[in-house]
């Protein structure tokens, strides 16, 4: 806590002191703008907590909502209040782990959809469970709570939102988060358990969501489902978090500021074009501010990002007996098109072994199995000795191999060092705080991208996206690396670069594994070569046997010019 | 008999859905536009039909040879005037669907609260042609028989236009990859626009014929969009013969569930069905597996 600090640490007591003794100065109208403050306030930084990292846009905050205050209705009575908010939010994360666990798996749009119809389905439920077992439609709600003490609950739970906020957004999981924003597949491979990191903060985002809705139950006496699970909120709470900019922490409440006092003008003054006007807002904030007020200020003052230089010692590798990767009868078919067929090969620690082809040929797709990002019909993949076949690209990225992709994919909106950060965080002995912003700039410098740390990913050219590739795949400590076609598309310097910085690699230990076209580069570094044809092996050797060999040349040249 | 009746009932209900389904899919895996307002237009030609009906006193299907060019017309000036600026900033595709997702459904609550300012929140129903009719011993009013014949036609007529004209090629190469597609001189914006705007008239279309038989109200788009998404994705994406099998079949099921069970859990029933879709087969009943 530094003293430059002090000042705002004051101010902010004192605004909170303010904000607090608001309800013993204000009563009627103005404290019940305080209350919707506090709970759209909750309810957007909430709701942006998850959507605004991650991308995946939730329109079911009213479901939750609703769940808390009917929690209230059901077991306000019976229990004291305390419980009764716990039980509420573990009946948000039961939902949504239920929601989560079946739809974050697949690609975001399958997710807005079912959060699309979540409140509606919620809410037919709930009436179809009122009228048959309950036997009445509505419920009366008799906890007696004063506004005052509704206003210092919702006020305890935006400082523990804020919290929340603060502790994830510093942590691993927040940087994971942004990485599954940014680009999925890279983040399974750098080593992330995307659904898992995605479970927990919608869990974590629905809990905040129910409980806000439990401690507003006691304003209504007398609740029914169409008036829990009105769908209008969720959409309030939409247009407050893009407003402000759901990207960042306070982002929401700059929405939630000029937007309560807006909605409640709007509803004094057109309650019949409620709806229309709400509509049009949102729409010209989606044209005009599509990164929110946030953004538009990030726009005009970039954040510079400071890492300190280090170095970080290379692990010392344990001779392994067996062979490192061993690939055994593999096969994978898309639809009817045989892409592997039956193959097998091993490779020894230390080798750098050439996987080489014509297009087609099915060489990325052994990668893809190799990495986990597609599943064998067939065969099996033993990594150090373990079957890894089908296994998730998160574990097999933590066992220790990784890639770069074909066509290159960095993380275009994060820092150089955030994009290297991400695999450094997550591998299987993960590294946070101080050490892994060492180790992050240490490993740019061995690329050659030292000075370029603070920059964005996309302000890179195309050799320095690679060599962030490489970087953030060395990141991950790996024993294996699979480079495809990283060395593609490279002029003669560079490429003579590229083909020096494999070699080291080779020298600190690494095993590699290279699918290529640039022949020369195979000649140099390969001390054996795979080749492929039409999903099959017919070629393994060193380099200049198997590229004598005449079916390897018909296969590249046609059978006229072997 | 029940389970004739279930059938007929179920089948008469899936047309509707299936119609519903292939203007969605045209506007999601044509124009690449996830339309979340998409069933406040079904709505919005119900109320129209049921103005000309009541207030006019005119057939629906007369309002029907209206509102299809009304709507077509609507749907490409909204493609043109609201999504277009969302299109030319998109960098690809993903953006271009969350961008679309927001905008619709900020345009959901406009065309929702515009229509609860003209006609309120109460349900509507009116009453045309519902004469009982016997077939093999199922008693069916004769409006559903002809809501179920229109639909089918009209579905069917889509479906053969886009197989065998020079328009619908371009459509569905679009569908297939726009970026190939484009390489092909199909001019990739104008098809996009077209398929948006045929979308807009199939549901429009469907928003007439539902009126004939069922009860709606200004609240009720959600549900049609939920169904239509919901069909879309059961059959794949872009796939016209899916959507019209996966319609029928929710259509059959919910149907069962209502009669056999309580209609007050048809939406879990689709929901339930979605998610089983979604496990066992994420690309659709008809998708073929992506690379």
């Amino acid at each position: 806590m530094s003293l430059r600090n002090l000042p705002w640490l004051v101010l902010g007591a004192v605004v909170l002191m303010l904000v607090a003794a608001f309800p013993l100065v204000a009563s009627g109208y103005h404290l019940a703008l305080g209350i919707s403050y506090l709970y759209f306030t909750v309810l957007a930084t909430a709701w942006a907590l998850f959507s605004g990292p991650t991308r995946y846009i939730s329109l079911a905050t009213v479901a939750f909502f609703g769940i808390g205050a009917y929690t209230v209705a059901v077991v306000g009575e019976v229990l004291p209040w305390g419980l009764v908010l716990v039980v509420a939010a573990l009946v948000g994360v039961v939902v949504a782990l239920i929601v989560g666990l079946s739809t974050l798996r697949l690609s975001g749009i399958y997710f807005v959809i079912f959060t699309f119809g979540l409140a509606e389905l919620i809410r037919q439920l709930v009436t179809w469970y009122e009228v048959n077992v309950h036997g009445s439609v509505g419920r009366y709600i008799f906890v007696e709570i004063s506004r005052n003490a509704i206003y210092w609950q919702l006020l305890v739970l935006v400082l523990l939102v804020f919290a929340g906020g603060w502790l994830i957004n510093r942590s691993r999981l927040g940087l994971a988060l942004r990485v599954i924003g940014e680009d999925e597949t890279v983040a399974r491979h750098a080593g992330i358990d995307t659904t898992l990191a995605k479970l927990t903060l919608f869990a974590v985002s629905a809990a905040f969501m129910t409980v806000t809705g439990a401690i507003m139950a006691p304003r209504w006496t007398y609740i029914d489902p169409t008036i829990a699970f009105n769908p209008m909120l969720s959409f309030q709470v939409v247009i407050m978090a893009l407003l402000g900019g759901a990207g960042s922490l306070f982002g929401p409440l700059l929405g939630v500021v000029p937007l309560v006092i807006l909605f409640d003008v709007l509803s004094a003054y057109f309650p019949n074009y409620f709806s229309i006007l709400l509509g049009l807002v949102f729409i010209l904030i989606v044209y005009g501010l599509p990164q929110g007020v946030v953004g538009l200020v990030q726009k005009h003052w970039p954040r510079a990002l400071k890492l300190q230089a280090g170095t970080v010692p290379v692990a010392a590798r344990a001779a392994q007996p067996r062979s490192l990767l061993s690939v055994d009868r593999l096969r994978k078919t898309f639809g009817g098109l045989v892409a592997v067929d039956d193959l097998s090969f091993r490779v020894e620690p230390g080798e750098i072994v050439g996987l080489i082809g014509p297009n087609g040929s099915g060489k990325t797709t052994v990668l893809n199995m190799i990495s986990g990002a597609l599943a064998p019909n067939a065969g099996h993949v033993r990594f150090k000795g373990r079957d890894i076949s089908g296994a998730s690209p998160f574990k097999i990225a933590r066992l220790g191999v990784a890639r770069t992709f074909q066509l290159v994919r960095v993380l275009p909106t994060m820092s150089v060092a955030e994009n290297v950060l991400a695999s450094l965080s997550h591998r299987a002995h993960p590294l946070w705080g101080a050490d892994a912003e060492r180790a992050a700039q240490a490993l740019l410098e061995r690329v050659g991208l030292g000075d370029k740390a603070a920059m964005f990913a996309d302000q890179l050219t195309y050799i320095d996206q690679k060599r962030l590739e490489l970087a953030r795949a060395l990141a991950l400590e790996p024993d294996l690396l699979l480079l495809d076609e990283w060395l593609a598309g490279l002029n003669p310097t560079e490429l003579g670069e590229g083909i020096a910085l494999i070699r080291s690699l080779q020298d600190s230990g690494l095993t590699v594994i290279l699918v290529e076209h640039v022949m020369d580069a195979i000649r140099s570094l390969c001390g054996r070569c795979i080749v492929m044809n039409a999903g099959r092996k017919i070629a393994d050797g060193p380099p200049d046997v198997v590229l004598s060999d005449r079916e390897v040349v018909s296969a590249y040249l046609g059978e006229a010019d072997a | 008999m029940l389970a004739l009746d279930i059938l007929l009932s179920g089948l008469i209900l899936g047309g509707m859905y299936a119609l519903t389904a292939l203007g969605l899919t045209l506007q999601y895996g044509v124009a690449r536009i996830m339309n979340l307002s998409y069933g406040e237009f079904l709505v919005a030609a119900a109320f129209f039909a049921y103005w000309c009906f009541v207030g006019l006193a005119v057939n629906p299907l007369v309002g029907l040879i209206v509102v299809v060019p009304l709507a077509f017309v609507l749907n490409w000036a909204i493609y043109h005037i609201l999504l277009t600026p969302l299109v030319r900033r998109a960098k690809n595709r993903d953006m271009l669907e969350v961008d679309s997702i927001l905008a619709t459904f900020g345009l959901l609550f406009v065309v929702q609260g515009v229509m609860l300012v003209v006609f309120g929140g109460q349900y509507h129903t009116y009453s045309f042609l519902s004469i009982p009719l016997q077939i093999v011993g199922v008693t069916v009013p004769i409006n559903r028989l002809l809501a179920f014949g229109v639909a089918i036609a009209i579905g069917l007529a889509a479906y053969l236009a886009l197989k065998h004209t020079r328009a619908g090629t371009a459509i569905r190469a679009v569908a297939v990859s726009p970026e190939s597609a484009q390489l092909s001189a199909i001019d990739v914006r104008a098809a996009a626009a077209f398929a948006f705007a045929l979308g807009g008239a199939l549901v429009a279309a469907a928003g007439v014929l539902v009126s004939m038989f069922l009860t709606f109200s200004a609240a009720m788009g959600v549900n049609f969009t939920m169904k239509a998404l919901i069909v879309v994705i059961m059959g794949g994406v872009g796939n016209m013969m899916g959507a019209l099998v996966a319609g029928l079949l929710l259509g059959v099921a919910e149907t069962m569930v209502a009669r056999l069970g309580d209609p007050g859990l048809t939406l879990a029933a689709t929901f339930a069905l979605f998610l089983i879709v979604l496990l066992v087969r994420p690309t659709g009943l008809f998708g073929r597996s992506v690379r």
